[in-house]
């Protein structure tokens, strides 16, 4: 019963490590472009947990996005509440490439 | 694509439900054009691991040919919170599903399409639907428009398309699901040995409690030929506020956790995907599932059953698919796709098909699924009461007294957990 004898916890990848693992064929027009100034007044920031991908994140209490890891699950479109998020899907073929999912 | 003459029907999107109704189309003689924006087919298909096989029988008369990695015949569930463990595990007498890369499985069923005749146009975003008056008229790709006297909405989850053209209402967090898997890599031997299976032999997980940060949702393993699917699906409604961390950190604690590193020790992450479902299939259909000109299949028509324990959604896209080419074929030899024509031929069928009708039979349940406490204080009470039962000091308590004493530690009270175990058990 003793908490003692837990094996250490093994270490988590970041993000990067992860994304890392797909095959992308990026391209170079950003399929979602975020309107940032409508962040502003946002509360929650629900995108910046949401995002399987990190494509969101804070800075200096503001939100930047960075398409280029996009997962293309839709995640950030349905759960942003000031409709700041302008998306589609990447043109023809572009994006991730799934192999084994 | 051009400008061309029109095809009987065109295809958004080469999933399961697509590349199906694809399939079942070409080869009945239509002219079918099998529109999918991923390169090639199943390359934007996410999934969690296993498909049922029964409905496919009907579907596909060379279903043993699929590529498939194992047949399921060892269930387990598990619930955990921090060093306790709660753990079912079952052997069924027999298998009825099995477990696959949706990419590869997708992949055949377009394969069998494109040999029966119907043409593939991958590399290609639709933009819109073609509206005429309230009538689809084919499609829109880019500077492209091109006719079909029918359309199948094949789009998926994510419904930009119906969306856009009004057929559908905006899609709400508490409808749908985030997923998110890690593919890892060992060699078949060693996922035998670990997870105690046969030669061939395929095991389903579930997992509740900690491995979602205890919001709703659950964690899933899945053991393929020689790799492992192992991930995790949060509800996007109400309680995910809650989620203190992001859902890939909560994939690589899942990995890493203690009571289950050894599962997955060694083994290298081929792939990260991530993927939406949906949560309230019931809301999330459509009002129709045919309209002038167009039928929708699949995800997009909300065909998808989340029971907790068990989820289905590729082969009900699949079927779903066949019932809507079966339909067209009708409608179209009649030589009328108006939405009456394609509701009688497709969404009759359809409405009393075995998808539709489970859909309905576990509307209540997932109702209560839906409830937060389903999935906090109801397996806390699971694992304090027996751990009442099996941590002895002096006094053995009486089952009554292990579950009151469970009970009232998470603040449920008896009268509300009878309750709403007894609507669970009612509405099945
Ligand atoms: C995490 C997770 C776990 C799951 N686990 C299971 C499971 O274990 N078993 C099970 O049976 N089901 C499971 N499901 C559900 C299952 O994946 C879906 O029900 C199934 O894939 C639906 O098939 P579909 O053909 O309707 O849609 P999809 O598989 O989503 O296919 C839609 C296709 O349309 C294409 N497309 C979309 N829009 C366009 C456009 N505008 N232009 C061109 N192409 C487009 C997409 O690229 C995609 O190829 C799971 C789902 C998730 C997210
Ligand atoms: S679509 Fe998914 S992966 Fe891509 S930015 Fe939005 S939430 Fe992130």
């Amino acid at each position: 019963m003793s908490q003692a004898q837990e094996p250490p916890r093994r270490k988590l990848l970041r993000i990067d490590d992860l994304l890392q693992r797909n095959v992308y064929d990026v391209d170079q027009r950003p399929h979602i472009i975020l309107h940032a100034e409508k962040c502003e007044e946002c509360e929650y920031k629900p995108c910046l947990r949401a995002c399987p991908a990190e494509c969101y994140v804070e800075v200096g209490g503001r939100v930047i996005f960075s398409y280029e890891g996009c997962l293309e699950c839709g995640t950030c479109r349905v759960v942003c509440p000031h409709d700041a998020v302008e998306w589609d899907y990447p043109v023809s073929g572009r994006g991730v490439y799934y192999r084994f999912s | 694509m051009g400008q061309s003459a029109e095809f009987d029907a065109i295809v958004v999107g080469a999933g399961p439900a697509g590349a199906t109704a694809a399939y079942h189309l070409a080869k009945r003689g239509f002219n079918v054009l099998l529109v999918e924006r991923g390169r090639g087919a199943g390359s934007k298909q996410v999934f969690g691991g296993r498909i049922y096989a029964e409905p496919l029988r009907e579907v596909f008369d060379d279903l043993d040919k699929a590529p498939i990695h194992r047949w399921v015949r060892r269930e387990r569930f598990t619930i955990l919170d921090g060093d306790r463990e709660l753990t079912l595990d079952f052997r069924a007498g027999a298998s009825t599903s099995f477990t696959a890369y949706l990419t590869q499985f997708t992949q055949w069923i377009a394969q069998k399409a494109v040999d029966a005749g119907a043409v593939l146009a991958d590399e290609v975003r639709v933009d819109g639907l073609w509206l005429d008056g309230g009538r689809v008229r084919g499609i829109v790709a880019g500077p492209d428009r091109v006719a079909a006297r029918v359309v199948i909405v094949a789009e998926g989850v994510n419904r930009l398309l119906l969306e856009r053209a009004g057929f559908v209402h905006r899609a709400s967090p508490r409808e749908l699901a985030l997923g998110v898997k890690e593919v890892i890599k060992l060699d078949k031997k060693t996922i035998e040995e670990r997870f105690g299976l046969e030669e061939g032999e395929g095991l389903a997980w579930v997992l509740l409690g900690e491995v979602t940060d205890f919001i709703p949702g659950g964690a899933f393993v899945y053991t393929n030929r020689d790799t492992l699917s192992v991930g995790l699906v949060v509800h996007l409604g109400g309680a995910y506020q809650l989620l203190r961390d992001q859902v890939h950190v909560l994939a690589e604690r899942l990995r890493t956790h203690p009571r289950l590193s050894r599962f997955f020790e060694g083994g290298d992450i081929m792939e990260y995907s991530a993927h939406m479902t949906i949560e309230d299939s019931v809301g999330y259909m459509p009002e129709h599932f045919a309209y002038d000109g167009m039928v929708i299949v699949g995800d997009a028509a909300g065909l998808l059953l989340n029971t907790g324990l068990t989820i289905r959604g590729v082969d009900y896209a699949a079927y779903s698919g066949y019932l809507a080419a079966k339909g067209v074929e009708r409608a179209l030899s009649e030589g009328d796709a108006s939405a009456e024509a394609l509701r009688r031929h497709y969404e009759v069928p359809l409405r009393e098909s075995f998808i539709y009708r489970d859909l309905m039979r576990h509307r209540g349940a997932s109702y209560a699924m839906k409830n937060p406490r389903m999935f906090r204080e109801y397996p806390r009470v699971a694992l304090d009461t027996l751990e009442e039962i099996y941590t002895l000091g002096r006094e053995t308590p009486l089952p009554h007294e292990a579950l009151a004493r469970a009970l009232s530690r998470n603040r449920v009270g008896f009268a509300e957990f009878a309750l709403r175990m007894l609507k669970v058990v009612m509405s099945l």
